[in-house]
């Protein structure tokens, strides 16, 4: 009966973490303006939390760098289980334009496990809702 | 007692990883350093091994916010090297869309300066204004980020006169909307008495320390490329430079205030003179051997680019300079004896473009040599709380 | 005053300091200094003639020497003083003690290239990451950069 209470209330309103690991900020400002009026995330339960300890979903952007690479992982175990993350932007699914470069690893998905890809580059805000949304569904 | 404190790459007030590290002594930062390399991506290296017209797509994605000044500059350069000179119409077009991309940009920081402030509700307003220019640049170019309208002699699209006409009627819109922020800030003193006296940079550190920008501008230095190395449409364009002399905080704000006010009387003077004719003329694939430097005004500053040609179509050096890392020395200073709490205030007043430059920020406890990371997150409570205790205490004018 | 008065001011300031000095395109000069002479010709330069706005350092890799190029930019364009070290003793004076904001510039060009700049006050790694292995540095034209195994997630490959 708890259980099936606590599974409602992840679904109805995740807290998301917001990483960037060597991007090129045009996704992250995507990512922001899902906030603002204009598209509303929050109005669907959506809250950007400040530390991975208060998360559900990792949204992340970015090839990853040689540096940022122990980070990452590093906040990822940082997260409580259950745990997901979104792969948003081009440069997350596979790296975009800096593929073969010395100094970028490649998709997130070389480092962490990922669950929902948004291709874009940059995404639209629509396109992220959307892909949160179909998290949701898969719960 | 000194404490070193290190701000971790992951924080949720900037989008960007940046590791900083400061020297603290209560609440009052002594010393700071900071680490980059979290978002190098070695762009230089893979620009050898693409071609001209494959740059233009590669320098655009340096950056996401001010991503047509990178390839502005980097066309003006393989353009000259190249000797093909684009017509007057596209020409025209290229330099609406790049002060578009200043308005939009300039509203960006105005929205995070309210953030990071503790004003939330002004943050809000701001970002819904600014999808206005969104719209507007995804009318001329297809998308609202990354518009890709450059090519090597001119543009890729044209406006109609339908769409032109719009664009006007949308610029009375954004008027009336700005106007309205500044009458905000006549009547907000709490904003006003935050955001003065933090983060000084006298004039001559300013010069001395190489500083571009904004940053500059509002230390009295009318240093603007525009103006100093005119091109592009700028030499016969009217326009002011604007500059401050509070040096701190509130003189930025001021100063960008007044150059998204600017940008409005440029482009309503570049659509209301539209030339007719083409707007784009064929370039050869191969550049000439020869080097050129090319500079431009992004919104955050002094771009320079430094391409040199050896008469292939790859180009043999591209070097990027994007304007932040040119601010860095400046904001080290500026972090100096201030407090910790003014910290993500003084940092989005240089208008941190993180990757154009790959900047990370680590504060280091003093005494002990044991770095703590502290969150972003705890900044920002420790600036909202300073911020209940400031309004009482100053009484400043706004200056505009 | 224009290009040609500037050029004229600059040779008699430095006398037989520079080298060569070229104005290819309006709005830019090119200057060529040895090495030797870099500190006190960007001294005088400064000093007397008030060119004070370095915008960035450059290096190019030419075979068997670097080229590294100093942008200055002044009110009416851009000043570029060239110099030229040999590759097999890559060593550059620091010009942080005539334009402090220099320094994070030359970092960049010691990770860079390899040069060793003497003098410097803060010759700390800037760029590369934590993992990197010394003594290679990624823009010499001699290092091809091998690309690091992909796994695709699922077990394809």
């Amino acid at each position: 009966m708890l259980k099936r209470l606590v599974r409602w209330s992840r679904i109805k309103s995740p807290w998301i973490l917001h990483l960037n690991s060597g991007a090129c900020n045009a996704c992250d400002i995507e990512i922001i303006a899902a906030l603002t009026p204009r598209f509303d995330v929050e109005r669907l339960g959506v809250l950007l939390k400040a530390t991975p300890r208060h998360a559900d979903v990792l949204v992340c952007s970015g090839p990853v760098t040689r540096q940022m690479k122990d980070r990452l992982v590093r906040i990822y175990e940082q997260t409580p289980d259950p745990k997901f993350v979104v792969a948003v932007g081009a440069c997350a699914l596979a790296g975009c334009v800096y593929r073969g470069s010395y100094n970028v690893l490649g998709g997130i998905d070389q480092v962490l496990p990922v669950d929902v890809y948004v291709p874009g580059c940059p995404a639209r805000p629509d396109a992220i809702l959307d892909g949160v949304v179909k998290l949701l569904g898969k719960l | 007692m000194k404490f070193q404190i290190p701000i971790g790459p992951q924080h949720p007030a900037l989008k960007e990883p940046l590791s900083l590290r400061m020297t603290v002594e209560g609440e009052v930062i002594r010393d700071a350093d900071l680490r980059l390399g979290y978002n190098h991506r070695g762009m230089e290296k893979l620009a050898e091994q693409r071609t001209y017209l494959q740059n233009i797509y590669l320098t655009e994605r340096i950056c996401g916010i001010c991503s047509h000044s990178h390839t502005t500059c980097f066309v003006q350069g393989a353009e000259k090297l190249m000797e093909v000179e684009p017509p007057r119409r596209g020409l025209y077009l290229r330099y609406v869309v790049a002060e578009l991309e200043r308005v939009h940009s300039h509203l960006l920081w105005l929205g995070v300066a309210g953030h990071e402030a503790g004003f939330d509700s002004f943050f809000m307003y701001v970002w819904r204004d600014r999808e206005i220019v969104m719209d507007i640049l995804e009318m001329i170019s297809g998308n609202r980020v990354h518009y890709a309208i450059n090519t090597l002699g001119g543009v890729r699209r044209d406006i109609d006169e339908a769409l032109r006409q719009k664009i006007l009627d949308f610029l009375g819109i954004l008027r009336t909307r700005t106007d309205y922020y500044f009458k905000l800030g006549v009547n907000e003193p709490s904003f006003v008495a935050r955001l003065a006296g933090v983060g000084y940079l006298s004039k001559e550190d300013a010069i001395a320390l190489c500083a571009v920008g904004p940053t500059t501008r509002a230390s009295g230095v009318a240093f603007d490329v525009r103006r100093d190395d005119p091109h592009g449409v700028y030499g016969e364009v009217p326009f002011e430079v604007c500059t401050a002399d509070s040096c701190d905080v509130l003189g930025r704000t001021v100063v960008r205030i007044k150059e998204i006010l600017q940008s409005y009387n440029i482009i309503e003077y570049l659509l209301r003179n539209l030339p007719d004719g083409p707007v784009a003329v064929k370039a050869p694939r191969r550049a000439k051997p020869g080097e050129v430097v090319a500079r431009y005004e992004a919104p955050r500053g002094e771009n320079i680019h430094y391409i040199k040609a050896n008469g292939s179509d790859k180009p043999e050096r591209l070097k990027v300079r994007a304007p932040t890392l040119g601010n860095y020395a400046a904001t080290l200073v500026m972090l100096k004896n201030g407090f910790i709490a003014d910290i993500p205030l003084i940092f989005a007043a240089i208008d941190p473009c993180i990757c154009c430059a790959e900047r990370t920020v680590e504060l280091v406890d003093g005494r002990s040599g044991r770095p703590t990371i502290v969150r972003w997150s705890e900044l920002r409570r420790m600036a909202a709380r300073r911020a209940g205790r400031v309004s009482k205490k100053r009484n400043v004018e706004w200056p505009l | 005053m224009n290009d040609l008065e500037r050029v004229e001011r600059i040779k008699a300031a430095l006398g037989e300091r520079a080298v060569e000095i070229t104005n290819p395109a309006p709005q830019r000069i090119f200057l060529t200094v040895p090495v030797q002479a870099l500190v006190p010709a960007l001294e005088q330069l400064k000093t007397e003639l008030g060119y004070r706005h370095l915008s960035t350092i450059s290096g190019v890799d030419m075979g068997d020497v670097f080229e590294i190029l100093y942008h200055i930019g002044y009110v009416g364009g851009n000043l570029n003083v060239r110099t030229r070290i040999p590759k097999a003793v890559p060593r550059l004076p620091s010009v942080c003690s005539v334009i402090p904001g220099a320094i994070l510039y030359e970092r960049e060009i010691q990770d860079m290239f390899g040069i060793i700049v003497d003098g410097i006050p803060d010759g700390r790694p800037l760029l590369l990451s934590d993992d990197w292995p010394a003594g290679v540095h990624p823009l010499r034209k001699d290092w091809t950069p091998t690309r690091p195994e992909e796994k695709i997630p699922g077990g394809k490959s």
